[in-house]
């Protein structure tokens, strides 16, 4: 009797899972032979504007975690016929050593400014070949030509953003101002961070007066014991979605990037985002391609197409943080007025000038790369 | 060629046992091999390995710093020892509860009427279909703050008029031991279960009529048969918890660190590959060293792996 439950039980599973999986195929194959190509979410995709010829059939892209909208990969699969294998980090660190270790086999990988100089010194990355990027014009100049890649040899831009304090001021009454606040004992255990080892560090320097580059080992030390006092503040490192224990009220405070603060402001608007008095920590994330990439060709057809404006606009509704292309807020102007207005209202994303003019960018520090990994690895295993 | 073959029974065997060997060889014998010799070498900044031969990844790890003239504060720092002590608190925790719970379950289902036994296994096995981290996902949504488990005690505790602050469970060392033990109970009940089931039911009348009343029974027949089942488990469940780095990153909220996301986390966040070669030997010796001294005492559970 019970054998006979248990079969009819177990073939019941097998049926649904079946049918689930057969769904979830049919959503995913393209509608052929109609003209126009729609995504699983019914998105119409635009078509491309530069003509790129692409042969490959394949294209291995290695992202931060949930940093690409998926109308974005299946209309470049739709439009294109390829298909794209998408891995996934949450560290800069963490992409450098797969990719480092080799035989990774991506195309395109996203490292923010300083990671890209030793990537380049180690051979890891191929310069770009601007004729085939046409795209290139949609990009406001203040987001090309930095110092960590001069003339955009190897990299152009994908996002840009802030690590600063985000605070829920319903449970919060003392707000903090500065990255020095976030000492206060008052925070103890309630406050969310980053995974992301040059910002927090970064903050400790500052918050003691030192450069964020700096590649002092005395003062580096003297980081790392002010690191070690904040930890007892930090309930949860979380480089994924740190918005999730905002909004879910696990942490009242916490050291995030601008997306993250922007959506967790729109799900409680009791959220605010602050730049400290010290000046914020900025950074732009970036597209290179790896030395020897299998499929080039679809590398340079995926960055002219989800770059064009009425593509990347959906980086406003998704993921917004700083938009560096001119084209998508173009578009977004006219096409999709209410997510502008939100971009350009928040002080989030429309950073007020003098907050990029104090800020501090990190670069590569060289041979003190070992000191910073080290410092991070003995701070949070101590506690 | 064929004809020999099937006369020559050592020439069998060893054709039987070749592709295990070679599975052996290629991924565990070489792949250790390049561990040991990594653990000797250095890194570069730009974190890549540079072959020599040092010891300066042992010394670090057992709390030695080897770059004190570089701006440390003291040359003795104990951080490494911490997290291993730490590991090996939580596996014997997590071991020790594990059997606790899994016992008078096992024992429950092994005395169940036979036709009700399968349903009870399946029961106990249905967890195992799905994946280890979603699983360890899903305790998240139960410890929240504004959990499944703050709600309910929230609500009673409103309903009798007392007041109520929802508890901080998650992203604490509790909710890591909660997760670890969660996740390894299985490998406990089944074998304490298969040791039980064996046990002949003569025994418990010769223990009857010979005056043993009910917790006599138990203390003298029934818990020394099934210690080979206790032994058994312990090993299946010791052994993992000392390794495994999922659980603590979830649950721990990157904040446990225990040995498994120390070697995690050298590989890839601190770029420091022969550091996390030296921590892993480091973790199979003790883990050797503790299994040696146990299985010294009690044996592997023999009886269980010949079942």
């Amino acid at each position: 009797m019970n054998k006979y439950k248990i079969m009819s039980l177990l073939s019941l599973l097998i049926t649904a899972s079946l049918v689930l999986s057969a769904c979830k195929g049919a959503s995913e194959s393209p509608t052929q032979g109609s003209d126009q190509k729609v995504t699983s979410s019914g998105y119409v995709c635009p078509a491309p504007q530069f003509d790129v010829k692409v042969t490959s059939k394949e294209l291995n892209i290695f992202v931060w975690t949930e940093y690409i909208p998926q109308d974005m990969i299946e209309c470049f699969e739709l439009v294109y016929g390829v298909k794209i294998n998408r891995d996934e980090y949450s560290a800069n660190e963490e992409m450098y050593a797969k990719v480092n270790a080799g035989g990774s086999n991506y195309d395109l990988v996203q490292p923010t400014d300083y990671i890209i100089p030793p990537m380049i010194r180690q051979g890891l990355l191929q310069e770009l070949d601007h004729s085939k990027l046409p795209v290139m014009k949609n990009f406001n100049s203040s987001y090309l030509d930095f110092e960590f890649d001069p003339g955009n040899k190897y990299s152009i831009p994908y996002q840009a953003g802030i690590d600063s304090i985000v605070v829920n001021t319903d449970k919060v009454k003392d707000v903090p101002k500065s990255y020095a606040d976030l000492w206060n004992p008052e925070y103890k255990g309630r406050m969310v961070f980053i995974d992301d080892s040059r910002a927090v560090i970064g903050i400790a320097l500052l918050t003691l007066g030192y450069d964020v580059n700096t590649t002092n080992p005395t003062e580096l030390e003297e980081a790392k014991v002010k690191l070690q006092e904040l930890i007892p503040n930090i309930r949860v490192f979380d480089s994924d979605s740190p918005k999730t224990a905002l909004i879910a009220g696990e942490a009242d405070l916490g050291f995030v990037w601008t997306a993250e603060a922007l959506l967790a402001q729109q799900e409680n608007p009791a959220i605010q985002f602050i730049y400290p008095t010290e000046g914020a920590i900025l950074w732009q994330d970036n597209w290179v391609m790896l030395a020897g990439a299998p499929h080039a060709d679809a590398a340079y057809a995926w960055l002219n197409y989800s770059m064009q404006g009425d593509v990347f606009w959906m980086m406003l509704r998704e993921f917004p943080y700083i938009n560096p292309n001119d084209a998508a807020l173009e578009f977004a102007k006219t096409d999709h007025p209410d997510l502008y207005k939100a971009y350009m209202d928040s002080s989030i994303t429309n950073v007020p000038a003098d907050v990029i003019k104090k800020g501090h960018r990190s670069v590569d520090v060289g041979d003190a790369a070992v000191l910073y990994d080290n410092i991070w690895v003995e701070v949070k295993g101590g506690n | 060629m064929l004809k020999r073959l099937r006369e020559n029974k050592s020439a069998q065997g060893t054709l039987l046992a070749l592709p295990t060997t070679i599975w052996l060889f290629v991924l565990l014998i070489v792949p250790l091999f390049l561990t040991l010799v990594v653990s000797f070498g250095g890194r570069s900044p730009d974190g890549n390995v540079i072959f020599k031969f040092t010891l300066d990844n042992y010394a670090r790890l057992i709390g030695f710093s080897t770059d004190c003239a570089a701006g440390q504060s003291t040359c003795f720092d104990p951080l490494y020892l911490q997290i291993l002590w730490r590991s090996l608190t939580l596996a014997f925790n997590t071991t020790v509860l594990v059997i606790l719970l899994a016992y008078p379950l096992a024992y429950f289902i092994a005395r169940a009427n036979p036709k009700q036994r399968s349903t009870y296994l399946f029961m106990v096995l249905i967890p195992l279909w799905t994946n280890f981290v979603i699983r360890v996902y899903a305790w998240m949504v139960l410890l929240r703050k504004e959990g499944a488990i703050n709600i309910i005690i929230g609500t009673i505790a409103h309903w009798l008029g007392f007041n109520f602050v929802p508890l901080e469970m998650l992203y604490t060392p509790g909710a890591v031991l909660v997760g670890m033990v969660y996740e390894f109970l299985p490998f406990m009940i089944l074998p304490i279960y298969t040791s039980l089931e064996k046990i002949d039911n003569s025994l418990y009348e010769a223990a009857a009529d010979l005056g043993a009343n009910a917790s006599k029974t138990f203390a003298k027949v029934t818990l020394p048969l099934s210690m080979p089942g206790v032994v058994a488990g312990t090993i299946l469940v010791f052994i993992p918890v000392m390794g495994t780095f999922i659980v603590s990153d979830i649950l721990g909220g990157r904040q446990v660190i225990l040995v498994g996301n120390l070697i995690q986390r050298q590989f890839l966040d601190a770029r420091d590959p022969a550091f996390g070669s030296a921590a892993s030997l480091i973790l199979m010796v003790l883990t050797l060293i503790v299994t040696y001294f146990y299985t010294r005492k009690f044996g592997f559970g023999e009886e269980i792996v010949a079942a």
